[in-house]
């Protein structure tokens, strides 16, 4: 009786997963493959298509490293403003969390034609860089992964914040004051006790950014245009521009390979350097 | 090496809540000197300000000549034992042990022969490779008592380091705190609210009340001469009768209550009498008895079986007290007594 309720319970989640998620990723990496008969890799042919053209496999590596660096970055600044945050009286903490989060309120789109504004030839960035004498002539920011950087980490910042601020509080007290008492100063503590010891919240906050910038869409393609197309830009532009659905299935199928390893990869890494985590 | 602690007058507030106030207390060479009390008596935060946790408003913290008051806690050089035992998480058994010394720049191999040595005197040497979740609560507090030990620190401090343990190990683990806080003549703060453990560990004993030391003395001393009512109440002088005296001879006193009962008490066994003073006694001290004889006339009310007496609800005059009496002769309600004094049981409390 117990079962079954249980299973009833979590049936509505249960059949809309499997009817809006996994029935049509199913489709579409059985859509990514070929035919048996077909060129000298068989199913697997469209992947080595994929992998033989230099501009998809620039695509890929560009994504990667995009991601790569706004993970990195976002890891460093949602560290130290955590870190600042966590160590606050109480009614300042909440205040500083509130302000942290405020850039997420804000609509991609939104976001995106105000970086356009800052950044473009005649933008603010540019007005003040050529006022103050920095540079004689405006400089190219927009349409550079530069600019598709910058605006994912301000994005991703908050929450990195968010996820570690809560990690840090969780670290106890004691295990600082001991520190300290044993002769660590507050440098040497943060890289001995706090750093090891927030290790799964930053795998946790890499892991929610990484998948997040190397899967977005819509910063990239307003700030990126065509030139600097990244795996999110190039899958919409096979799908709905080239109509060609079994190379947008086999973009969408090397994304989704991507994640699922780093997930992997993330999770065994966090329990290597830290015995605690589960 | 260890060095004595020397807390002079200093106040320290929690916001705008003063938590103690001019509190001075000197720990000697090697001493060990708890500070006992009930929570919030200001006990911990004494430790705090002396580890360097927290500042004081006003006074001076002094390990020897040294000046710790503004110190930063990472270089005071104490060693700290906590409730908690706050083992590192992510660390071996022998890595938490080897972490003061890595931060004294002493060398890996010579850290790890000093960390084996120190854990194999505290008899976890086979655990050494263990993570602390791994470990019992006895065998926690071990690591974090090497820890603290093998920096070899001129003060050492606990913090109420036995009350996450089961009785037993309690019994055991004071017995091996206080060896090797002996053997290695380390001066030492003990932070506790357990009167047992305070009284069977320590050199001397701070009984703390509102953030004031009401007396600091050897526990026999505590036990038996309390010097104020608190501490009476403290170390279990349940009964308080005011007396007035009306007459001395030679070492002989005799003095009277409110109701006029005379009781006569020797100066001999008591020390000295002022004229005006309150006569402290516990149940044990205080028999009753049919017999008559020189005592506080008194009527009985609920008794109670302790095993090795009848304990007796008495009143006597205004008075309400507790007696015991022979197991031979329980007594009932409303029986007519006489309350005896045993001068041995008893303390003489000067006005305050």
């Amino acid at each position: 009786m117990k079962r079954l309720a249980g299973w009833m319970l979590a049936s509505p989640a249960t059949l809309a997963i499997t009817f809006l998620l996994v029935i049509p990723v199913a489709i579409t990496v059985g859509l990514s493959f070929g035919s048996p008969g077909q060129g000298d890799w068989g199913i697997v042919q469209p992947y080595a298509d994929f992998f033989a053209s230099g501009f998809r496999r620039n695509v890929l590596w560009r994504t990667f490293t995009v991601a790569g660096w706004v993970t990195v970055i976002s890891l460093a600044a949602g560290l130290a403003t955590a870190y600042v945050v966590a160590r606050c009286p109480p009614w300042m903490k909440s205040t500083l969390i509130v302000l942290a989060v405020f850039p997420l309120l804000t609509g991609v789109v939104v976001r995106s034609f105000a970086w356009l504004v800052l950044l473009g030839r005649e933008g603010m960035v540019n007005q003040i860089l050529q006022a103050t004498g920095l540079t004689d002539g405006p400089v190219a920011m927009l349409y550079t992964p530069g600019a598709v950087i910058v605006a994912m980490v301000y994005i991703f910042v908050p929450l990195m914040v968010l996820v570690l601020v809560g990690v840090l509080e969780n670290i106890p007290e004691d295990l600082l004051q001991a520190s300290s008492s044993l002769g660590a100063g507050p440098v040497a503590s943060f890289f001995q006790i706090t750093l090891p010891l927030a290790v799964p919240g930053l795998i946790v906050g890499a892991v929610l950014v990484f998948t997040a910038s190397f899967t977005s869409y819509a910063t990239p393609h307003l700030l990126g245009g065509t030139r600097q197309m990244m795996m999110g830009t190039f899958l919409q532009q096979r799908a709905l521009v080239a109509f060609d659905w079994p190379g947008a299935a086999v973009v969408a199928a090397i994304m989704l390979a991507v994640i699922v390893a780093t997930v992997l990869v993330m999770t065994r890494l966090a329990r290597r350097l830290n015995p605690m985590a589960t | 090496m260890t060095q004595p602690l020397t807390i002079d007058r200093i106040t320290a507030h929690y916001g705008t809540t003063k938590v103690l106030e001019d509190l001075s207390l000197s720990v000697a060479e090697g001493e060990l000197v708890s500070l006992l009390g009930a929570s919030g008596c200001g006990k911990t935060t004494t430790l705090r300000l002396v580890a360097g946790f927290l500042q004081p408003t006003a006074g001076a913290i002094r390990l020897g000549s040294k000046d710790l008051t503004r110190l930063p806690a990472h270089q005071r050089d104490i060693g700290l034992v906590f409730q908690n035992y706050a083992l590192f998480p992510h660390l071996t058994v022998r890595e938490n042990v080897a972490f003061g010394l890595k931060q004294r720049k002493v060398a890996g191999p010579e850290r790890l022969k000093r960390a084996d040595a120190m854990l194999d005197r505290v008899g976890l040497a086979h655990l050494a490779d263990r993570l602390p979740a791994a470990l019992s609560g006895g065998q926690k507090q071990r690591v974090a008592l090497a820890r603290a030990l093998v920096i070899e620190p001129p003060l050492l401090m606990f913090d109420e380091p036995l009350s996450n343990l089961d009785a037993k190990l309690r019994i055991d683990m004071r017995v091996e705190i206080r060896q090797l806080q002996r053997a290695n003549g380390t001066t030492a703060l003990y932070v506790t609210h357990d009167q047992e453990e305070a009284f069977s560990i320590s050199d001397r004993v701070a009984i703390m009340h509102q953030g004031r030391i009401m007396q600091l003395d050897t526990p026999e001393v505590l036990y038996q001469r309390p010097a104020n009512a608190f501490v009476a109440n403290f170390v279990g002088f349940e009964n308080l009768i005011p007396l007035k005296v009306t007459a001395r001879n030679g070492a002989e006193v005799t003095a009277i209550t409110s109701e006029g009962a005379a009781l006569t008490l020797s100066q001999d066994q008591l020390g000295p009498i002022p004229n005006a003073f309150t006569l402290a006694t516990r149940p044990d001290g205080l028999q009753a008895t049919t017999q008559g004889g020189a005592g506080l006339p008194a009527v009985l009310g609920l008794r109670t079986y302790l095993g090795r007496a009848y304990q007796y609800q008495a009143r006597a005059g205004g008075l309400s007290l507790i007696a015991n009496g022979p197991l031979s002769q329980p007594l009932d309600p409303r029986t007519a007594v006489t309350l005896v004094p045993n001068p041995e049981q008893c303390a003489i409390l000067k006005p305050e």
